[in-house]
């Protein structure tokens, strides 16, 4: 199956405005990347040769009997040797390490630092015998307590998403059939041992890798592992070299369909080929997403300016001629002021905002990161079954009297039916009830139809449901009409056919009913049924059959044909003995009754979906193992090709050229060609040349490797991938993608193990939801990340000034922690319920390398506008509150020495009033106060000019975000709290300052407010602008 | 996840890019944007923080027209309910707990310089100084100035001269009693404008050993150890330029030598509190004193 010379062809569409199409195509075959060495080792290790083994050899290999199976005591034994029969869940990181992170992230370090230096600090200030100023080891506390209180919120969140992975566990145990010491027993799956005797029926999930000894009618479905989708037969016969291709081979975890059973076991657990791929899946490591790049490349640029500040002001300190100590702890101040505290916090919470707001949508995010990226991505790569269709096959057209009918095909039965008062649809229908041996499971009659769970294959499900709904109580309908004789469908005949008695006791005539292939029942035929009557089948009809049956091919549509036969009376009487080996009855010279068509339709909301997606700029990759028209039809209805596109078979049948020269044609960009959905076809390209064979030869799929090659394509080209997946072997798929969707219904555990989201309804839409949510969510980071940016600067310019100016501090390092870790907290988690200021869905993918969270422009304007106006505003505020308490700003320069001499207790204000040091410390505390106050009323405004980066703030509306205008309530009640408070002013160093005081930076605020909505007109005015360019964030 | 967000830049790749960011010949790009574009960002900074550094001067020029020159608009730290009444002593050197003056009587040096600071602390209460600059005033009551009377556009201050001190005031005894182990230490009260003490009774000082019995014999000077009304309201720098605090010293006379004593002086008197946590200065000053032989 691990075709050395898959070749891999894909056709890549990129749209122009003109509605031009230009085509790029590409061969991949040669390039081999580490990844795919990986699965080269893993190919040579699934080299079992159990497959070839004779009878004898595998019971000598294994000391067991294919009659009796193993001993007790020897399955024991083995037991201990190979361990359960379970796989393993991937080993997880140790929760410790996981902690452990949680407190080492580039910001945490420098706080570490800050501490450190605090703790240093103090220890000299102790050695020194100065016990009266515990500041530092009070601050050296709160900076660890603020790390490590972060440190565990970010170790909860993450807790929190792992153990919504853990319920999707399926904690049932699975029992199986084994055969020891001769004698069966049920036991529970994970106790089986290689060279077990086990039994399989229809339903059962295959315990373990299985050597075929006896089967009978034995069908396993091995989608979940290769991703071919019909039903395959298992057999004792050895058919293949390859164990993936042997018939003789069933896997473990696949399902068993139909018929029955035995055979040893031959791998358990891990060694099993799933368990294999899984472990193969867990070793893809864990890499990055898009937005923790941008978190670290962030915070190193953070990390990295704090630094620079900081140890530009500890040289200019020293050369200013301050002590050691006290540049050191200028450096520690300025580290915390200039480390944004509360950013990683705010930006978690905003993810795991967004993650519920999925989860309601029936998105689980399981790594929180991944909802931003899936707002960046620009190539969808979905499974077509189940995902882009309703999984479950249903009777779309039907042909009788010369005409094609649509039956209804929406999941809620909602679409129109077609005339149903002819008698030719009488009888077709009564041939679609009988010849059909599916049935549903009892006890459901509450259940609507289509939910139903039927016994029996796709097919017969879908017409078994069909009549169900058409004519009502199929059940009841066939029980009234006994079956005589009956032949299951087989690849030979192509064709199941059953013999009935009548309802109607006085007509003892036998009703035969068969169905198949079209061809091969319209061969059998000699008459046809049209309105009714029964018309000779003459070559007219011959045609117009020809001409629907192709029509209905041509949908990609799976034909059946409906005959029937009222058997005459005298030579079939009642009791005849019916021999269905022997076919004693007609099989040919029947009535032709119509054709009934199956597919397995579009849901309902992906058309719009798809099409969300062109808008969005998303190109939306198909990937299936069906047949190519089929998957045509598909990609056509739902819109991921246009209607009347060409596939390259279909330009090489066109042009009667091969498809080689097609592929080299389009190579060039000659040719208009619009298909995706041609990248599941892998074929070996050796000593086929013409069109003709290359459309006859089956499709294989190239198991497991398919969907990297497109990852691997899509990388090339730079593009962000989503990839849906729900088999076993798509987990490595899942894991290498930027972003893997399992599928929360069908999925295999190992496939919600890689994944980085599961969608719950399966649902292709859930996923355009989620890009849309993870658009939103980046627009509304870069919000958050600005307002929380802003307050940087006012935090940072009184320790410049203190430095520099030597004017008492305007801003204390826990006043900082306060406006960091609690006041405006609130305000820029609100920004996440932001609605989208345009229709973001209309907007190309950004580009991961261009399109920053953090750009320059953002920093820019928020540092050195915004945060100018604040610092502005605090100094303002600061030189109020000190000249109205009798230091004007001409005795305040320079004052520092003075003022923090703790030996004077008579120092002189402008009006000759004297301070001890106790009184102006608590001036000290008024001034940080009435920073603080000041940053407060000026990040009010900034949050309210982060609303929008684009639109007037008018535009967006104040109160639409209810949730902002709680915030800013909550900051300004906090503040008061913080301020009013008794106690505070030895506390936490709040003092209860003037009520005016809060005023002073009130036109600041509106300064800021009016500054900003002169930005935005001048973006919006003028797009492409010098001014847009600049301060456009 | 993919390869395309995980390549690992070699260094010369770093260094390449980071040379093509520092300049850039194809957009012809000086770190990130072309000669033109500097010069327009940089013009508009330069207009951005004229403006701004416009609009903090005309806030500040706005908040000092509003203030009286005579008087604080506020004085919350001063002059508030529960008054903070900050009280110093002179000499005052500074050990590792506060106020200590520690001294050897066989060592010149070492109370040398204690007497060298109250001689100048009380320089300004010299006569000549006084009679010069202020006024006698009325004792026992309070001195209210409702206009500006003195020369200047000022207020008078009263006279507060060393003579008062008695044989604290470095007249007849230079030493302050420190050579003999018997030193004076003088007393003072923060100036805090518009405050009247006592309200109505003149607040006295009165002096007490911590965690002990008594500090032994002590004068007081002025007689009774209190501030007289008549230095009260202080009207502030502009209205007084000549105000001198009035003053009250304590002499210990026969203190126990070779032993730490801690001394507390506490200031008496109606509304003013004394035991406030936060301050130890507030309405009383600590100091420790050591005689040694």
């Amino acid at each position: 199956v691990f075709q050395d010379n898959c070749e891999l062809y894909s056709v890549d569409l990129e749209k122009n405005g003109a509605g031009d199409v230009d085509v790029k195509i590409k061969k991949k075959s040669g390039k081999k990347s580490k990844k795919k060495e990986k699965l080269e080792n893993m190919k040579k290790e699934m080299d079992v040769d159990d497959h070839q083994l004779s009878m004898e050899d595998l019971e000598m290999k294994y000391q067991t009997s294919a009659t009796k199976g193993m001993s007790s005591v020897k399955a024991g034994e083995v037991l201990i040797r190979d361990g359960p029969n379970e796989l393993r869940p991937p080993k997880g990181t140790p929760e410790y390490v996981k902690f452990a992170r949680q407190l080492a992230g580039g910001l945490q370090c420098l706080m570490w630092v800050a501490a450190v230096i605090c703790l240093i600090a103090f220890g000299i200030q102790m050695s020194q015998g100065d016990l009266t100023s515990d500041d530092n080891l009070y601050l050296a506390v709160v900076l660890i307590a603020v790390v490590v209180v972060t440190g565990c919120f970010g170790y909860y969140q993450e807790f929190k998403s792992t153990n919504i992975i853990a319920s999707f566990k399926n904690l049932v145990p699975q029992q199986a059939t084994v055969m020891r010491d001769g004698e069966k027993f049920q036991i529970n799956a994970n106790q089986l041992v290689v060279g077990d005797l086990v039994e399989i029926k229809g339903g059962d999930r295959v315990p373990a890798d299985i050597r075929i000894i006896t089967s009978s009618g034995c069908k396993v479905d091995n989608s979940s592992l290769t991703g071919e989708s019909e039903p395959q037969t298992r057999s004792p016969e050895y058919t293949h070299e390859s164990p993936l291709e042997t018939r003789n081979i069933a896997f473990f975890s696949t399902m068993c369909l139909e018929g029955t059973a035995t055979g040893v076991i031959i791998n358990t657990g891990d060694r099993t080929i799933i368990g294999r791929i899984a472990t193969l899946a867990s070793g893809v490591g864990n890499e990055k997403t898009p937005i923790a790049i941008e978190i670290e490349h962030f915070v190193d640029i953070i990390a990295g300016l704090a630094i620079f500040f900081g140890a530009t002001f500890f040289v200019v300190a020293m050369v200013i001629g301050y002590e050691f100590l006290r540049a050191m702890i200028f450096f520690m101040a300025i580290v915390v002021a200039y480390v944004p505290e509360g950013l990683l916090a705010t930006v978690t919470v905003c993810l795991s905002l967004t993650a519920k707001r999925l989860a309601r949508k029936n998105c689980v995010v399981k790594n929180l990161e991944a909802v931003e990226t899936l707002g960046s991505t620009s190539v969808i790569c979905s499974d077509k079954t189940g995902t882009l269709t309703q999984n479950r096959m249903t009777v779309s057209h039907l042909w009788f009297d010369n005409q094609i009918h649509s039956a209804d095909t929406t999941e809620d039965q909602s679409g129109q039916s077609f005339d149903q008062t002819s008698d030719t649809w009488k009888a077709l229908s009564r041939v679609v009830s009988f010849c059909n041996r599916a049935f549903f499971r009892s006890g459901q009659d509450g259940v609507p139809i289509p939910k139903r769970i039927v016994v029996g294959d796709a097919s017969e499900t879908a017409l078994l449901k069909f009549s169900e709904i058409t004519i009502g109580n199929v059940m009841e309908y066939r029980e009234r009409f006994k079956k005589a004789c009956e032949i299951p469908f087989n690849s030979t005949n192509k064709f199941q056919l059953s013999i009935h008695e009548l309802e109607d006791p006085h007509d003892l005539r036998y009703l035969l009913v068969m169905k198949g292939a079209p061809e091969r029942i319209l061969e059998r035929c000699s008459t046809i049924m049209i309105k009714g009557q029964e018309l000779p089948l003459d070559e007219q009809w011959k045609e117009a059959f020809q001409t629907a049956y192709m029509d209905l091919g041509g949908l990609g549509e799976r034909v059946l044909g409906f005959c029937h036969l009222y058997l005459p009376e005298k030579e079939y009487p009642r009791g005849y003995n019916f021999d269905p080996d022997e076919m004693n009855f007609p099989t040919s010279g029947l009535c032709f009754a119509g054709l009934v068509s199956m597919i397995d339709p579009p849901r309902a909301t992906v058309p719009d979906a798809v099409m969300k997606c062109r808008t969005a700029g998303i190109r939306v990759i198909m990937v299936t193992g069906d047949h190519p028209i089929t998957a045509k039809a598909i990609a056509a209805s739902v819109g991921i090709i246009s209607e009347g596109s060409e596939t390259v078979e279909d330009i090489a049948a066109r042009l009667r050229i091969p498809v080689e020269q097609v592929k080299k044609t389009i190579k060039k960009g000659s040719i208009v060609i619009l298909p995706r959905l041609r990248l599941k076809y892998v074929h070996s390209s050796a000593g086929e040349k013409s069109p003709e064979q290359i459309l006859k030869k089956p499709f294989k799929p190239c198991m497991g490797v398919t969907k990297e090659m497109i990852l691997e394509e899509c990388s090339v080209l730079g593009a962000i991938v989503a990839v849906t997946g729900d088999g076993v072997n798509d987990s490595p798929a899942l894991k290498k993608a930027d972003i893997g969707v399992a599928m929360g219904i069908a999925g295999s555990d190992a496939a919600k193990n890689a994944a980085d989201m599961i969608l719950l309804d399966d649902n292709f839409a859930s996923i355009v939801t989620g890009v849309e949510q993870g658009r939103l969510i980046f627009d509304n980071l870069k919000k958050s990340i600005a307002y929380t940016l802003t307050k940087n600067i006012p935090e940072l310019t009184p320790y410049l000034i203190y430095i520099t100016m030597s004017v008492p501090l305007p801003l204390g390092c826990i006043t900082i922690l306060f406006i960091e870790l609690a006041t405006d907290i609130f305000p820029s988690v609100s920004l996440a319920y932001e609605k989208a200021e345009s229709d973001i869905m209309h907007l190309k993918p950004r580009n991961p390398r261009r399109d920053r969270l953090v750009n320059e422009a953002l920093a820019v304007y928020s540092y050195f506008q915004v945060g100018a106006i604040q610092s502005f505003a605090g100094f303002t505020d600061y030189f109020t509150a000190m000249g109205q308490e009798g230091w004007r700003p001409l005795l305040v320069i320079g004052l520092r020495p003075l003022w923090e001499n703790t030996h004077i207790q008579d120092l002189q204000d402008s009006y000759g009033q004297e301070w001890t040091f106790s009184q102006r410390l608590y001036q000290q505390y008024t001034c940080y106060t009435c920073f603080f106050v000041s940053i407060e009323i000026c990040q009010i405004a900034d949050v309210l000019i982060r609303k929008t980066r684009r639109l007037s703030a008018f535009q967006q509306g104040f109160f639409r975000n209810k949730v902002l205008v709680s915030a800013i309530i909550f900051q300004l009640c906090l503040g008061c709290f913080l301020c009013y408070t008794p106690g505070m002013p030895n506390v936490f160093n709040f003092m209860p300052i003037r009520v005016q005081w809060w005023f002073v930076p009130v036109p600041f605020g509106i300064l800021i407010f009016v500054y900003d909505e002169i930005r935005k007109l001048g973006v919006r005015r003028h797009p492409g602008s010098w001014w847009d360019m600049e301060l456009y964030y | 996840k993919m390869a395309t967000f995980n390549e690992k830049k070699t260094c010369s790749q770093r260094m390449e890019n980071f040379q093509r960011f520092i300049w850039n010949p194809d957009a012809g790009e000086l770190m990130g944007r072309t000669l033109i574009n500097w010069v327009w960002i940089s013009l508009y900074y330069v207009a951005f923080y004229c403006i701004m550094s416009c609009l903090f001067a005309l806030a500040l020029y706005v908040m000092l027209s509003t203030l009286n020159p005579y008087t604080p608009t506020y004085q919350d730290r001063l002059h508030a309910p529960g008054l903070w009444l900050g009280v110093m002593v002179r000499p005052d050197v500074f050990g590792e707990e506060g106020v200590q003056i520690f001294f050897n009587l066989s060592e010149k040096s070492s109370w040398e310089r204690h007497v060298k600071t109250l001689q100048d602390f009380l320089s300004v209460y010299n006569k000549s100084v006084q009679f010069e600059k202020n006024c006698n005033c009325t004792r026992g009551k309070y001195y209210f100035q409702d206009s500006f009377k003195g020369p200047d556009h000022t207020k008078y201050a009263c006279r507060f001269i060393r003579e008062m001190l008695g044989n604290c005031s470095g007249l007849q005894d230079p030493t302050f009693g420190y050579k003999v182990g018997q030193p004076c230490f003088i007393i003072r009260m923060n100036r805090i404008i518009n405050f009247l003490p006592g309200n109505g009774t003149a607040p006295y000082v009165n002096c007490t050993k911590v965690g002990g019995h008594s500090l032994g014999e002590t004068e007081t000077f002025p007689v009774n150890g209190t501030f007289d009304l008549s230095y009260f309201p202080y009207y502030g720098k502009k209205a007084q330029p000549n105000y001198t605090n009035p003053l009250i010293a304590v002499k210990f006379l026969n203190l126990e030598r070779n032993k730490e004593i801690t001394v507390e002086c506490k200031v008496i008197g109606k509304e003013i509190i004394t035991d406030n946590p936060h301050d130890p200065y507030e309405g009383k000053v600590l100091f420790r004193v050591k005689i040694c032989d």
